[in-house]
């Protein structure tokens, strides 16, 4: 008895052994030989395998035909899993350091008067995506279009609610899809009405990266599909309306055995980057691209991938000053712009890397180092009288066939706002201002689960008061006060009702009036920005020291529109010195006081020549004294 | 290491005038006459003295009202200066921003032009024309012109007077050459350094010039 237990231990041991080593033994793609030249990726493309079966390779004559997993057909050479920790899929890891706050996904529903950042990375200010009742799958209908896959889309399975769990059958994980920043074909479709994005808002989360490739279309939709609807079998239904996601190979794109050549590179193309990280600026209503300059290392030549970097586990390099504090990446130090303009190595030279020229400075006062960091005067747009609107990939879709392309849509972001970052210096950052539905318990504020703020504001903001360009709706204060009312069966014990908008927080007194306070709940969501890096000849102070030293100067008393969903508090303003901490009067008298700068340095000058002269005068009449004592004349 | 040189050295200048004072002060009775009530205000008389000291002698002429004004400006924004240049690094440790830099940039074009007058208006007497070094005379085989001895800390005042206007010189230009695109962030660190370090020599002799003036009037008052 107890000999044959041994014999099924050693047996389980044998037969698992694989398992275990196949998850941590280390694959052909994850340590490169050392060549720079890419490796032909002329590969099988690979299925999602059943449960403790081996994926099937797929073949352009399949029945049906399936869309290949990127898990498996890349993760056969490069070891998913440690690709997974990094940086583009770790957001919901909580081991992970979150580093530098930066833009949040902004959960942005005008008929509910809501604008609310969130996140599921710590960062202050930002709420976590279940805190509004958001789950996983509902976190990636919102946001997945301009997500790259893995971390949350690998977590859709972590819910209490059954329909979802039932649902994740259908719809399958979504997986990290590799093409969105390794493929380097012109095909690549990320967001078209076929691609990634749309793929993604449909549900078809199995179909997604498949269908972002050139080779690959698909069409259909996981919505209303039933829940027998298994994706490896026919589907049957009386509901002809119901089109299940459907794969179409290119058949030129299968060669030998069927094999498909991927255009696979690590010098990613910036147009990866920008599908997710692009920014379009808003002057006088209208977004036009072709007039906004790109980043200067663009246009010098340099790729994203060149200052943000890392290497098989994706743990990017992000760029900020004191990065080296929460990352291990060795490159962090000269991946910063003090490391690739100013870096100074300690047995070698590491400045001038890429070509980055070494900035001289001339005439900057050393100070201003320690008071500002590169961003507030070479990033982002010149600063103007007043923030600019602007809009982003991730908070408007922008790159997604059917986005609003309407410079009001919400959320509403301006920049730049310089205020100080973590490291003490100014910089400059994107802004926006909070607004949503929460319960107040003391000094903790919490938001309201998005279904029961819906709820309560859909009796209220009628269809005629919502905005047709995406705007807030004609909110009034007795519209909020309603909704609160509406609200507080909902309300928890000890709690009040409260709404924050515009840099307020309102509630309803006791008389059931609506007042509203200043709060540090209102305070507005800031992220620093560093792109696009204008050139050094556009750099603030590059003309004189009146860039930024004046009484009107918009680098301190700039605007900073205060966006507020009330129709009654449009058009407020802060001043730029408020969110530098400075004060103001100081700040205006410094100013005021480099009118008489040229004056000083006229004084200055004339004094010295004087001096000079006097020096000058009597150390000739000395030395007319030495000579003649030494000649003996004297 | 420049906060540490800069309470090094005013504690040594003012710990020397201290020794200076104590071992040949004059005698309060030759200073005030025997005759003063409260002896117990000696020191403040004494304080008050040093201060009424400070107020030169006035000439009754335009040049000599001129030499008065610009002499107690020059004292006053030296005051200023100082305070609002050493106090933030040396006393708090910090570097010198805020109100302490407005007033400070105010002060040094008032100050820096008020040195360029009094170098013009003093120059000359502060000329090193009488018998200072008679050793030197011996070596060089030489009849000085002048047969004229110096006062007691003639010699010291007038070396005092030279030292502070060439040291205005790298004061000034260090400042007023960081405000002009033409140094970079090095250079701008070596003049900040150069514009210390020049201060606080500056400082230090127009202290010790001060207190030699004070106590060579002392002096002279007391011989009378």
């Amino acid at each position: 008895m107890k000999k044959g237990l041994a014999i099924n231990v050693l047996l389980c041991l044998i037969v698992l052994a694989p398992a275990f080593s196949a998850d941590t033994a280390e694959k052909l793609g994850d340590n490169p030989d050392g060549s720079r030249a890419t490796p032909l990726h002329l590969i099988p493309l690979l299925a999602e395998p059943l449960t403790g079966k081996e994926p099937d390779q797929i073949h352009p004559g399949d029945e049906p035909v399936l869309p290949f997993s990127m898990k498996q057909t890349c993760g056969a050479c490069h070891s998913y899993d440690i690709i997974g920790a990094g940086w583009h899929f770790n957001a919901a890891d909580p081991n992970v350091d979150p580093g530098r706050k930066g833009q949040p996904w902004i959960l942005a529903d005008a008929a509910a008067a809501t604008q609310i950042p969130l996140s599921y990375r710590p960062w202050p200010g930002t709420f976590r995506p279940e805190q509004l009742g958001v789950t996983p799958m509902k976190f990636l209908e919102l946001f997945g279009r301009q997500m790259p896959g893995g971390g949350i889309g690998e977590m859709l399975h972590k819910t209490d609610n059954p329909e979802e769990i039932l649902r994740l059958n259908i719809t399958g994980q979504l997986e990290i899809n590799c093409q969105a920043c390794h493929d380097t074909s012109p095909g690549l479709d990320m967001g078209s009405a076929a691609g990634y994005a749309w793929q993604i808002i449909r549900g078809n989360y199995r179909w997604a990266a498949t269908a972002s490739c050139d080779f690959a279309y698909v069409t259909g939709t996981t919505q209303g599909l039933p829940e027998y609807y298994d994706y490896m079998a026919p589907f049957i239904s009386e509901n002809t309306k119901l089109r299940p996601p459907a794969v179409e190979y290119s058949k030129s794109a299968f060669g030998h055995n069927d094999w498909v050549r991927f255009d696979i590179s690590r010098d990613i193309p910036r147009q990866r980057c920008y599908f997710c990280h692009s920014n379009a600026d808003i002057h006088k209503g209208q977004i036009e691209q072709w007039k906004a300059d790109e980043d200067i290392h663009i246009k010098a030549g340099l790729t994203c991938v060149d200052c943000h970097t890392h290497g098989l586990e994706h743990n990017i390099t992000r760029g900020y000053a004191w990065e080296s504090c929460d990352s291990n990446n060795p490159l962090v130090p000269v991946s910063s712009c003090e490391g690739c303009h100013l870096g100074e190595g300690s047995s070698k030279p590491v400045r001038g890397r890429f070509a980055a020229p070494v900035p001289k400075h001339a005439g900057i006062p050393p100070v201003h180092f320690d008071k500002l960091s590169c961003t507030a005067c070479h990033s982002g747009a010149w600063p103007a009288a007043s923030t600019i609107h602007t809009k982003t990939s991730r908070a408007h879709a922008i790159g997604v066939a059917g986005a609003n392309p309407s410079p009001d849509v919400l959320p509403h972001l301006s920049y730049p706002v310089f205020a100080r970052q973590r490291d003490g210096k100014l910089a400059p950052h994107k802004i926006f201002w909070p607004a949503y539905w929460a319960e107040m318990t003391g000094d903790t504020v919490t938001p309201l689960n998005m279904d029961i703020v819906k709820d309560a504001t859909s009796k209220v903001i009628t269809r005629d008061a919502l905005s047709k360009v995406g705007d807030w709706p004609d909110l009034t204060q007795h519209d909020i006060a309603k909704i609160l009312s509406l609200l507080a069966p909902n309300m928890s014990e000890g709690a009040r009702l409260v709404y924050i908008g515009g840099g307020k927080l309102y509630s309803l007194d006791e008389a059931g009036k609506l007042a509203s306070a200043r709060s540090e709940w209102a305070a507005p969501y800031m992220w620093p920005i560093a792109h696009d890096v204008r050139p050094a000849a556009q750099s603030l102070g590059v003309r004189n020291c009146q860039d930024c030293h004046t009484t009107d100067s918009p680098f301190l008393f700039g605007l900073v529109s205060v966006d507020s969903p009330l129709k009654t508090a449009a058009g407020t303003s802060v001043e730029m010195v408020k969110f530098e901490d400075l004060p103001r009067f100081y700040t205006k008298a410094f100013a005021w006081s480099f009118i008489f700068r040229p004056w000083l340095k006229v004084v200055a000058i004339l004094s010295s020549f004087v001096i000079a002269g006097v020096l000058l005068l009597y150390t000739l009449r000395a030395l007319w004294f030495v000579t003649k004592v030494v000649v003996g004349k004297d | 290491m420049f906060r540490t040189v800069a309470i090094t050295g005013f504690v040594a200048v003012i710990a020397a005038i201290v020794l200076h004072f104590v071992i040949s002060r004059p005698k309060f009775d030759d200073v005030f006459g025997k005759d003063r009530a409260l002896r117990i205000l000696d020191p403040l008389r004494l304080l008050v003295l040093f201060v009424t000291l400070l107020f030169v002698e006035q000439k009754w002429s335009l040049v000599g009202a001129l030499r008065k004004l610009v002499f107690l400006l020059a004292l006053l924004c030296f005051v200023i200066l100082a305070v609002t240049g050493f106090v933030p690094r040396v006393v708090i440790g910090e570097a010198i921003s805020g109100w302490w830099l407005f007033i400070h940039a105010i002060a040094a074009g008032i100050f820096a032009a008020c040195l360029a007058i009094l170098a013009v208006l003093w120059a000359d007497e502060n000329r090193l024309d009488k018998n200072y070094w008679p050793w030197l005379n011996r070596i060089l085989n030489r009849q000085p012109k002048s047969e004229t001895p110096p006062e007691k800390y003639e010699i010291k005042l007038k070396i005092c007077f030279w030292l502070i206007l060439a040291l205005s010189l790298p004061v000034i230009l260090s400042a007023i050459l960081s405000m002009f695109p033409l140094f970079g962030t090095h250079w701008q660190e070596n003049l900040l350094l150069i514009h210390r370090y020049s201060t606080l020599f500056l400082s230090l002799f127009a202290i010790a010039y001060l207190y030699l003036a004070a106590i060579s009037e002392i002096e002279k008052t007391t011989a009378k």
